[in-house]
């Protein structure tokens, strides 16, 4: 039998949401005897609900209710009503990730400092360094399985990484598999990959680290955590101090519960947890919870990504084997000479016919399309993410129109910025060039698709006047409130952004359980 | 293409089959929300956005079978591709489907700008290259762990260029 807490116990630690942020602090907190209510929206599902196809798998795992989007990104002409992507479900975007897991080198926490003053931007230097961060990279590294590290082998090489590899060494650059929390030999009671080809769908043989399949099932084990899945969170209070207090939630069947707590967490993938700041509006806190220096919601980064689709005479078969297993990292490092600011991560990328279609151009047609799309057994795909600046107006905001729990809509304002059109465009020439030289015969540019990397929005700060939270990544304003996602990051870094996450939410266990321990939380 | 066979494609075993659509006209039939016109004009539509010569008609009439149950589920979606409909047949003195193909491409081309057409172009390339006999003819193979994926087939069997070395 699952723990179960009142809905007045005062001294649970309420965490909303269960994804990477989420899940792994309600461990890492329990772990430490910690009482957590963890408060997910989205269906426990098991392995065996998964299946092997791509719409399926989206349907059932993603985040559907409506967003809106402006600026000049392309999401906004593309994809307006869902800009960013990310899931609703037990485990989060965990259920669905492809598990590249990078660390942030030590220049990027110190962004400001290097890339000095770019007119339009908000830079801010990390609230700590590298070295603060290393020990818990470490941790995240080993509790993930992530290949390459703690002696465990790289992925091995499949068909769509050899085209990869043979323009890489081309072009002199430096390539391998890369690093994922994807096991490529039997790890911690999880099996080794059988390639097939859909993490992305939930990932039936638990090969890959999620918090589904690994982190609550052992915060479950402690007998210290109340999961209650299907539990829309729509409020956070908090009392006269200033503190919070409960939450406010909507469980399947309708019925609205308010959940006390000591301490509340929001990990619920950048857009969701400004969202419902923002939303927590009060006579203190006029415009949202926390909200007093005005930075909710702002800074919002979603990283240079895109894709470059590349036909070959002879067959690829990409679909086949791990998804994004390669990686060249010559283009990491900050380097003014390139004429931005900022690096990018060059990997691997494979989509299945349903998907490529739709995100190989939306909106193409017609017979140029078509003779494109036919090729698709002969296609390579090659991706990057790279760091994107902050700007104060790109930013989540609530719209007039309410969800059905009442809740306005968010919509998501995104200009680029130059330095991440000249970042861009250096990127897409260099996946080119790589697959030219691996002999393609034509190679599509393909755009972002909807934001896969949400950051920014809520972010760490060393002044209360520059960001939302602490070092700490808790609230400036509201010392028992904590924030545990993409949104804390100070500036983006380029390379995928959940190892980070789940470093910083072991991280903030700390110390939150000190906190606690010394009678201050 | 080159001449070596295409792998078998498959649908996930809990994913619903495919469904069977009729050769002849009475295909229409089978339709909830569509009549025999809006259905041949939306199969005239999708064959024009995307003219795969390979395909037979069956895989464009099932990519309307699959927008009329959405049309059946949500009745602005149903308004949508009505509205659509009446673009295509008023823009030329000859209904949209009866027209040669380069009136029927500008015609569509003169409307990309409105929501029907989105709606149309965007749920077409969502069903159209969804269907397993498509997936078939363009080599890709679909759900793997019924099979137990591809590790004992073929993930690694790109033999046209040189091997990476071992533990890259
Ligand atoms: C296509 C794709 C591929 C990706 N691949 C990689 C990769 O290779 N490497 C990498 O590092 N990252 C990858 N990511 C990104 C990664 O998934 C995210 O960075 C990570 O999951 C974010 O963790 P999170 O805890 O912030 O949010 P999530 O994991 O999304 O979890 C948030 C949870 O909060 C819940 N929630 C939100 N609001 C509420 C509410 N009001 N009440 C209750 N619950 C709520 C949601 O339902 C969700 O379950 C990928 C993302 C996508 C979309």
């Amino acid at each position: 039998m699952m723990t179960q807490y009142e809905l007045d116990d005062s001294g649970v630690v309420v965490i909303v949401g269960s994804g990477a942020g989420g899940g792994t602090l309600a461990h890492e907190l329990t772990k430490r005897g910690v009482k957590v209510v963890l408060l997910e929206a989205g269906k426990h599902l098991t392995p065996d609900d998964f299946v092997n196809d791509e719409w399926g798998g989206y349907e059932m795992l993603s985040w559907l209710d409506k967003r809106t989007a402006s600026g000049t990104w392309r999401a906004a002409k593309d994809h307006p009503f869902s800009p960013s992507w990310s899931c609703q479900v037990v485990g989060g975007t965990t259920s669905h990730w492809s598990a590249c897991c990078y660390r942030f080198i030590e220049d990027e926490f110190r962004a400001k400092t290097l890339y000095g003053e770019l007119p339009g931007t908000s830079l801010i230097d990390w609230p700590f360094t590298v070295a603060d961060i290393e020990p818990y990279y470490e941790l995240a590294e080993a509790k993930m399985g992530v290949t390459r590290t703690n002696g465990l082998p790289g992925l091995p090489a499949n068909n769509n990484f050899k085209v990869m590899y043979a323009g890489a060494k081309a072009l002199g650059l430096n390539i391998s598999t890369g690093r994922h929390a994807i096991n490529s030999i039997p790890y911690d009671g999880r099996p080794a990959t059988i390639q097939d080809g859909f993490t992305i769908t939930g990932d039936k043989t638990g090969s890959r680290w999620s918090t589904l399949n690994v982190e609550i099932p052992r915060a479950l084990a402690t007998g210290k955590l109340e999961l209650r899945p299907q539990s829309r969170v729509t409020f956070i209070e908090h009392d006269d101090a200033g503190k919070a207090s409960a939450v406010v939630y909507v469980d399947a069947a309708g019925v609205t519960h308010r959940q006390k707590a000591r301490a509340v967490v929001v990990a619920g993938n950048c857009v969701e947890s400004s969202r419902l700041l923002l939303h927590s509006k009060s006579a203190r806190f006029p415009d949202g919870l926390a909200n007093g220096w005005g930075h909710v919601g702002r800074h919002y980064l979603r990283h240079i990504i895109q894709t470059v689709w590349s036909i070959f005479d002879k067959p690829v078969h990409m679909h086949r084997g791990e998804i994004m297993a390669g990686m060249i990292d010559d283009y990491v490092r900050h380097d003014p000479a390139r004429g931005f600011a900022g690096g990018y991560y060059i990997e691997m990328n494979s989509m299945g016919l349903p998907t490529t279609a739709a995100f190989l151009e939306p909106g193409w047609w017609g017979r140029d399309f078509v003779s494109v799309i036919e090729q698709y057994r002969n296609m390579a795909g090659i991706f990057m993410s790279g760091e994107d600046m902050p700007q104060p107006g790109n930013r989540i905001t609530l719209t007039d129109e309410l969800d059905a729990f009442g809740v306005p809509v968010a919509n998501i304002h995104y200009d680029d910025h130059p330095n991440d059109l000249k970042l861009r465009s250096h990127g897409y020439k260099t996946l080119s060039a790589i697959h030219a030289a691996a002999g393609a015969k034509r190679s599509i540019e393909a755009p972002s698709y909807p934001a896969s990397h949400n950051l920014g929005s809520n972010r760490m700060a060393a002044k209360a006047e520059d960001g939302v939270l602490d070092s700490n990544g808790r609230a400036w304003e509201v010392p028992n409130l904590f924030i545990s996602d993409g949104s804390t990051f100070s500036t983006g870094g380029a390379c995928n952004p959940t190892l980070t996450i789940v470093a910083l939410a072991i991280r903030q266990a700390d110390f939150m359980a000190k906190q606690m321990a010394a009678g201050e939380l | 293409m080159s001449e070596t066979a295409l792998p078998t494609a498959y649908k996930d075993p809990k994913m619903p089959p495919p469904v069977d659509v009729p050769e002849g006209p009475e295909w229409v039939g089978m339709l909830k929300v569509f009549d025999a016109h809006a259905a041949e004009t939306l199969v005239s539509a999708a064959h024009t956005l995307y003219p795969h010569q390979t395909l037979p008609e069956r895989v464009y009439r099932r990519t309307i079978v699959a927008f009329d149950a959405l049309a059946a589920k949500m009745p602005a979606v149903a308004q949508g591709f009505a509205e659509f409909v009446d673009l295509v047949d008023g823009a030329m003195p000859v209904p949209f489907r009866e027209l040669s193909e380069s009136y029927r491409v500008n015609t569509l081309k003169a409307i990309e700008a409105t929501a029907a057409f989105r709606l149309v172009q965007r749920s077409t390339v969502r069903f159209l290259y969804d269907d397993l006999e498509v997936w078939q003819a363009f080599g890709y193979e679909g759900a793997a762990v019924q099979l137990g994926g591809y590790v004992n087939r073929g993930f690694n069997d790109l033999d046209w260029l040189p091997e990476p070395p071992p533990g890259i």
